[in-house]
């Protein structure tokens, strides 16, 4: 008798209407931030300061998508930030050994998928929570980035590399083209392929996904392989964009893509999440340090806001939950 | 013998404002009580009274709304309408507390205390002992320790929760109720898990419980443990109150008639079909919690397999469908050994099963139906790269369809669905996915008479294409009228075998129990 529930009577309530409605919401608070920023500074509404704001964005928007992936599987991934200043400090690494451009982009995301299956491994194989898999890579890959730049920084002389990110593509800059790199394919990947589905499975009940004949561990895997490999992706575009290789950099990243997720309408208990959630969560929170810059807010004050934005939108967001059962 | 409510302490707050009513007279009463979730009626307006000092059973079949009844009175759900008089004033009981501070409190048949703190630590939880803010972890220990023995219990208040028994929880989950100055004393099937020794505990503290002025209300399937013990009966069915009969003046036949309204043939349906292939046979199989069980199941037949909880059924049923190592033993699969070592092999040999846990195993309840109910067959609906969004749509939907789920549409989430149509999710998932062995684990469990038949129609249907059907269950009557053939496990070990209607319900019985 214990599983008597019984039909909500909200009707035909489907899920996908409430998730674009909410998707919708996201969009507009996005659209509002502009437009009072608009209104509030001269210098919001420049071509400069909008390409600014799709860099600034872009690659905690693709460290979300990642992260994504793992909390839709109940799971979480605190090593993004230091995998991102690890294999930045590998790419120049390479580079600075002479390795050939295209080697080295490539070496250095297999380092991600490594560092991802190392993940996986931990929790499927040694049966470790992934918050303490993934808070001890955070801490050792610092580690092992400072032994091999000796505690300093790898400077990156290739043009080509450190050009990208100032690129511009049709008047956008590049690295938001990444962005859509990412999320096009990721979408595909969660939405539309079996996969994804395996993943929901996973997050809402690992046992009766493995009864209905879902490979759970292989799902785990593919999960904490792609965040990190987003992360090694972001870490080359932020060796591109600063020049240096440096293990200490994108400290607190892996809070700001958690905290973008979490925006985005991810839920940290797993089975419930999306791909243009947390890009939108991610633009949301570049918006918000983007327009306190430009009105001369205290950089302090930013994380105050940011915290509470959080609190606001995730508590809206259980609300909205609660009234759907 | 001390009184159990002298034990617990500060209570004083909780019995009711000062005025006992004598025993005999009414303590609580309802008028018209009714719970409506969305359109369905789980309980129609309900008139009943408990009278002080008795023990009043609560019969009926698995949602008929008993557990609506207890969640009302215990104030985890609030009522659609209805009055609800406590010692002849209307209360709320909106919330537990309220109930509980009234001196309502329910022991229920999932045991809810916290599985790493000691006994003690439980049986005074929320109520500790204090010496200037530090706990008196040694005399409250003696305390509780007191109260076991008392009770004949023979528990350690020192121990774990989490290392006893669920019978041994649950002992102690009513030992804690009964040291707080409870009034009325709801008992949610409590013998379900409990061995015979450890109901005839229970029973002894009901009856003392009872002749300290209690008031206990009942609930069970069984209906010897209802004549054993209880004053009066009420009987639901399907969400109705269909009367209520004094101990002496009522029998089980009648008491049958009234929970079921319909006679034991209409329930269970059974067409007998002539047994074809042998589908699969296990020989000396010996895993976690089973050893040596040979069986065979052949197309067109239900093999049941019987015994008390904890006997090794299901986790046969997951041995044979490779969620557990085998460490021994042979499966031969259609006559050819096979080696079965993963759930995926299970299935692409043609074994499917609807796991005995709906809410553990059995489904993703915060997913929606559609979901749920392709998850064993993303495979065949993918194309390229991406699932072919129409035909996903369109199986689900025919799923919904042909089994009558309940639902406006396939996004809703399985979580907001019944018992029974939750089921029919699970057994859905089986139909889209194919298979020439269902293995259904407990597929009645907290499903309503309906659904039931609906359920053993849909076996019949499957035995008629060519079939097999293992059939787990604990609920006698259900495994006794449906299997051609009927194994019985006792202590992980096939101890009986019997052809359809070979032997009676109370050899079975006996050898399940080992008596």
């Amino acid at each position: 008798m214990s599983v008597e529930t019984v039909e909500s009577s909200t009707g035909p309530t489907p899920r996908k209407g409430i998730s674009i409605l909410f998707g919708l919401t996201l969009l507009g608070l996005l659209l509002f931030l502009w437009l009072l920023l608009g209104f509030a500074t001269n210098s919001f509404w420049t071509p400069n300061n909008i390409s600014n704001l799709l860099r600034q964005g872009a690659m905690t928007a693709i460290l979300a998508v990642g992260q994504t992936f793992v909390i839709i599987t109940a799971g979480i991934d605190l090593s993004v930030g230091a995998v991102v200043g690890f294999t930045s400090v590998i790419v120049a690494w390479l580079l600075a050994a002479g390795v050939p451009l295209w080697l080295a982009l490539i070496a250095t995301l297999a380092i991600g998928v490594l560092i991802g299956a190392f993940h996986a491994f931990g929790i499927v194989r040694m049966g470790l929570p992934p918050f303490i898999i993934t808070l001890a890579t955070l801490t050792s890959l610092r580690g092992i980035g400072l032994l091999i730049t000796n505690g300093s920084t790898i400077s990156i002389t290739n043009e080509a590399f450190t050009n990208f990110s100032r690129a511009d593509f049709l008047g956008v800059p590049s690295l938001f083209w990444m962005v859509i790199v990412v999320a096009v394919p990721a979408y595909v990947f969660l939405h539309l392929s079996r996969f994804g589905r395996y993943l929901f499975a996973v997050g809402s009940n690992s046992e009766a996904a493995r009864l209905s004949g879902v490979n759970v561990n292989r799902t785990i895997y593919l999960a904490y392989i792609l965040s990190s490999t987003c992360a090694a992706f972001v870490g080359l575009l932020l060796a591109s964009r600063i020049g240096i290789g440096n293990a200490t950099q994108a400290e607190g990243w892996e809070l700001q893509a958690i905290a973008s997720s979490v925006i985005g309408g991810t839920s940290l208990f797993g089975a419930v999440g999306s791909v243009h959630g947390p890009l939108l969560g991610a633009f949301i929170l570049a918006t918000i340090n983007n327009g306190a810059n430009l009105m001369n807010v205290n950089s302090f004050w930013q994380r105050i806001i940011t915290g509470l934005l959080i609190i606001v939108i995730v508590y809206f967001d259980q609300l909205r939950r609660r009234g759907e059962r | 013998m001390i009184g159990l409510q002298e034990v617990g302490h500060r209570h004083e707050q909780r019995t009711p404002a000062g005025h006992p009513v004598p025993k005999g007279e009414p303590i609580l009463e309802l008028y018209s009580l009714r719970k409506n979730y969305g359109a369905v009626e789980a309980l129609k307006p309900a008139t009943m009274t408990f009278l002080s000092g008795e023990v009043h059973a609560i019969v009926g079949e698995n949602g008929a709304g008993k557990s609506t009844l207890i969640k009302l009175l215990t104030g985890v759900i609030a009522r659609t309408s209805g009055d609800v008089l406590w010692c002849g004033e209307p209360v709320q009981l909106a919330t537990p507390n309220e109930a509980i501070s009234r001196g309502i409190n329910a022991v229920h048949q999932e045991v809810v205390l916290c599985p790493h703190l000691s006994v003690a630590a439980n049986m005074f939880l929320g109520d500790e002992m204090n010496r200037r803010g530090l706990m008196r972890k040694r005399a409250m220990t003696d305390a509780a320790q007191g109260v076991l023995d008392d009770l004949g219990f023979n528990l350690p208040a020192g121990a774990v929760l989490g290392s006893l028994t669920i019978g041994q929880q649950q002992l102690v989950a009513t030992a804690r109720a009964a040291m707080r100055g409870t009034q009325f004393l709801i008992f949610d099937e409590p013998t379900a898990y409990l061995t015979r020794q450890e109901s005839e505990q229970l029973f002894r503290l009901i009856r003392r419980l009872q002749s300290e002025g209690v008031t206990i209300v009942y609930i069970s399937h069984r209906l010897e443990e209802v004549f054993e013990l209880a004053d009066r009966v009420s009987v639901l069915r399907d969400g109705t109150h269909v009367g209520t009969r004094a101990i002496g003046e009522t029998n089980e036949a009648e008491l049958i008639a009234l929970m079921i309204n319909r006679t034991i043939e209409q329930i269970y349906h059974k067409e007998h079909f002539t047994a074809g292939e042998t589908l699969v046979e296990t020989r000396g199989l010996t895993g976690p919690g089973f050893a040596d069980v040979s069986l065979t199941v052949r197309a067109g037949e239900i093999v049941g397999l019987y015994g008390l909880i904890g006997a090794g059924r299901s986790e046969f049923a997951l041995g044979l469908y490779g969620r557990h190592r085998l460490s021994a033993g042979e499966v031969f699969w259609q006559g050819r050994k096979v080696e079965i070592d993963s759930e995926r092999k299970a299935m692409e040999l043609g074994i499917a099963l609807a796991p005995e846990s709906r809410r553990d195993q059995g489904l993703c309840l915060n997913l929606p139906i559609g979901l749920n109910i392709n998850l064993p067959v993303f495979r065949k609906l993918t194309r390229g790269l991406t699932i072919n969004r129409a035909e996903e749509a369109a199986n689900a939907d025919r799923q919904i369809r042909d089994l009558k789920i309940k639902t406006p549409s396939r996004r809703v989430l399985a979580s907001a669905m019944s018992g029974g149509n939750q089921q029919k999710i699970v057994i859905g998932k089986w139909l889209s996915h194919g298979a020439k062995l269902f293995i259904f684990d407990e597929p009645t469990v907290g499903v309503d008479v309906g659904t039931k038949a609906e359920i053993y129609r849909l076996f019949a249907r499957l035995l008629e294409k060519g079939a097999g059907i293992i059939l787990i269950s604990s609920y006698l009557p259900e495994v006794y009228e449906l299997s051609d053939r009927l194994h019985v496990f006792r202590q992980g070990r096939l101890v009986g075998s019997h052809g359809y209607h070979t032997a009676s319900h109370e050899e079975v019985l006996a050898q399940a129990i080992g008596a």
